[in-house]
């Protein structure tokens, strides 16, 4: 970038009039060189927000993921936890229901007699010891104790109430109360205790799992709050890259569109010079050719003209001094045009209308085209570059009729206005097609009035004839005068 | 015989040269001055009053046409002759209007000038005989394109004795000596005439009849 700023810089260093071919050239070297650092630019700029865009998809599906998966193993740590509290239930509720059991019959009269009653006993006693065994199988090793403990009790009672089944009745009397008080009742504590025990287990496991899920839950917002500020941040470096990237590109082209304002200011100021240095020249060399070369044929024909009188009549001198005359005359025909072609003197003589006027005829009398004037309100006084511009238009306008067009009539029209001069000339050649034909001849009419702050119309179209209008300001201190 | 006072006008030394030897040829002329601008013509005209000046239309510090306008204007000042590059009717009306009597191209200055001057201190008119044709030409071209009537064919043989007498310079009064008539009967032909043709003035009229090579 900073090469080809410094480039450019050298080539508006570069005088304008010296060959402008090269200098495009250099301009399309900066060009090309320009480009391979913009098409990085570019793939890293679609790398970076492809990448963004993949690392938002992925975390953002990742955190849903683990979310779920949280979720789960809440739901599981729950459903366990109830399950489990569920089966404690049962078995502290068939575990009491059996203990109660056994002690109103410890605490009856008589031993139990009554098998059925001593098989419902024990059936209640089976019922708790399978709730115990259909405690969940993935059990912590305390719980395995605990469970094991209950286990045991279960089996204690059962033996205690066995032992007391062969009891005689007198026995039964004795020792039962004491069973019961040192036994049954201090067991009965302790498995309430241990119940206990096994249902804080479990809910210091639910509580566990809980904060498992809570650490976990607090792990993925820390990944996502990590993941956040990255994507923030390569965000960020994007959108710079992209500003950076968009700023080169804007300065580029406006760099680009001042080359090309001052490129064509300068066509313009040297197309501008050229008319100018044109018309002087022209002008210059009219007048050498009026002053020098006319005046001299002018003297020469005179003095012809005395000699043929002094000569007497000598037939064949006579003859001789014709032919000097002739061929003189010719000349001098032949450099008056030349000399009016090349600066219409009619405008220093008679204004503008009278010389486009004497155009015409000139034009007229060679027989191919008529050309007619028409003029209103023209002042007499208009500057000369106005005159001369308006005058060329004409010229070049009624030459284009006669030559490309082959027009048969011209009708020029010249109007005055209190603040410009317009002119108008329409034939009724053959037309073109402006759209397409851009001759030299044209563009030189555009630039006269344009550089003159005017305006030019060219209204043609094939086999409808061509009309060109122009309008030429009169500057402030010009319409004064005319006024 | 008094001699034909002349004033030369021509801002080129070596021309002024050359016309005042072709004019000193001949006795009855004599150059009494010579002028290298307009200004310096004007002065000359005023302070030596002659009969003729002789005035190069391109001169600089006052051109030819405006010196001769300046010099016409106290009558009855000289006559004056314009020397011309130009046969067109633009510069022809121009210098009419500006009071000049006589037009001369200047290829043929040199075997047209002492005639032109002889005929212009008569108070004729003198027209280079190139000039009437072109004119000529340009007024037939017109009318071919306007396929409007030479309006000539509308006067009678009377106006057209008329219209070569007035353009030849003389005036009415003149005219109605010569032709025995009052001078109210030849004003009425001149407005009549003026009418037919469609002209405006004094010098529209001389630039018709050069034209139409009524006078030369």
């Amino acid at each position: 970038m900073r090469l080809s700023k410094q480039s450019c810089f050298i080539q508006r260093m570069q005088p304008v009039d010296r060959n402008t071919k090269p200098r495009l050239d250099s301009v399309r070297d900066v060009r090309q060189r320009q480009r391979p650092g913009l098409r990085r630019l570019r793939v890293v700029l679609a790398i970076g927000y492809g990448g963004l865009l993949v690392l938002l998809l992925v975390s953002g599906a990742n955190a849903l993921r683990t979310l779920r998966s949280l979720h789960d193993a809440e739901e599981q740590a729950r459903s366990r936890s109830l399950e489990r509290r569920r089966v404690l239930t049962t078995v502290v509720l068939s575990a009491s229901v059996y203990t109660n059991n056994v002690e109103r019959i410890l605490l009856s009269e008589k031993p139990p007699d009554d098998s059925a009653t001593l098989a419902e006993v024990l059936q209640r006693a089976r019922e708790a010891l399978s709730a115990v065994k259909a405690y969940p199988t993935d059990r912590t090793p305390e719980e395995q104790d605990l469970l094991d403990h209950l286990q045991a009790y279960l089996l204690d009672q059962g033996d205690i109430l066995r032992s007391a089944k062969a009891w005689n009745p007198q026995e039964f009397r004795g020792r039962a109360q004491q069973v019961v008080s040192d036994e049954i009742i201090p067991r009965r504590q302790q498995f309430v205790t241990i119940a206990q025990q096994i249902e804080l287990l479990n809910d210091n496991e639910s509580i566990a799992a809980q904060q498992a899920t809570f650490s976990e839950f607090g792990r993925l917002q820390d990944r996502l709050t990590r993941l956040l500020v990255i994507a923030l941040t390569s965000g960020l470096l994007l959108a710079v890259g992209s500003a950076i990237y968009i700023l080169r590109l804007e300065r580029q082209e406006r760099l680009r569109y001042a080359e090309l304002a001052q490129n064509r200011s300068e066509l313009q100021e040297l197309s501008s010079k050229l008319l100018d240095a044109q018309e002087t020249e022209r002008r210059s060399l009219s007048r050498e050719l009026h002053d020098e070369v006319g005046q001299a044929l002018g003297l020469l024909l005179m003095d012809v003209g005395r000699l043929s009188t002094q000569l007497g009549s000598d037939a064949k001198l006579q003859e001789m001094v014709q032919r000097i005359k002739t061929v003189a005359e010719r000349t001098v025909q032949t450099v008056r045009n030349m000399a009016l072609l090349l600066r219409p003197s009619m405008l220093d003589d008679l204004g503008l209308v009278s010389a486009v006027e004497w155009y015409a005829r000139e034009v007229s009398r060679r027989g191919e085209v008529e050309v007619e004037v028409k003029a209103d309100y023209v002042s007499e006084t208009l500057p000369d570059p106005l005159m001369v511009c308006i005058y060329r238009v004409v010229q070049e306008a009624v030459n284009n009729a006669q030559r490309h067009a082959r027009a048969k009539n011209v009708t020029v029209e010249l109007r005055g206005t209190p603040t410009a001069v317009q002119v108008q000339i329409k034939d009724d050649g053959s037309g073109f097609d402006t759209q397409r034909i851009r001759g030299m001849g044209l563009l030189g009419m555009e630039e006269r009035v344009k550089r003159l702050g005017g305006t030019i119309a060219i209204d043609s179209r094939p086999g409808a004839g061509t009309t060109i209008r122009a309008e030429l300001p009169l500057t402030e201190a010009e319409t004064g005068h005319v006024a | 015989m008094r001699k034909i006072r002349i004033v030369l006008a021509d801002d080129h030394t070596l021309i002024r040269g050359g016309l005042r030897l072709t004019i000193e040829q001949h006795a009855d002329l004599a150059v009494v001055g010579e002028a290298e601008d307009g200004r310096q013509a004007v002065a000359l005209a005023a302070s030596l009053k002659p009969d003729v000046a002789v005035l190069d239309i391109g001169m600089p510090n006052l051109n030819g046409i405006e010196a001769a306008k300046q010099i016409t204007q106290g009558a009855p000042g000289p006559a004056v002759i314009v020397l011309s590059m130009h046969r067109d009717e633009t510069y022809i009306l121009r210098a009419l209007k500006a009071g000049v009597r006589g037009y001369l191209l200047k290829d043929s200055a040199e075997s047209d000038l002492v005639r032109a001057i002889r005929a212009v201190a008569e108070g004729k008119s003198f027209f280079s005989p190139a000039v009437s044709k072109v004119l000529l030409e340009d007024y037939m071209r017109k009318l071919q394109r306007t396929g409007a009537e030479d309006s000539y064919d509308l006067l009678t043989p009377r106006e057209r004795e008329i219209l070569q007498m007035v353009a030849e310079g003389k005036s009415n009064k003149e005219v109605a000596s010569i032709l025995n008539l009052s001078v109210y009967t030849v004003e009425t032909h001149r407005s009549n005439i003026m009418e037919k043709l469609k002209l405006k003035g004094l010098p529209e009229l001389i630039l018709y009849a050069v034209r139409k090579g009524i006078i030369a």
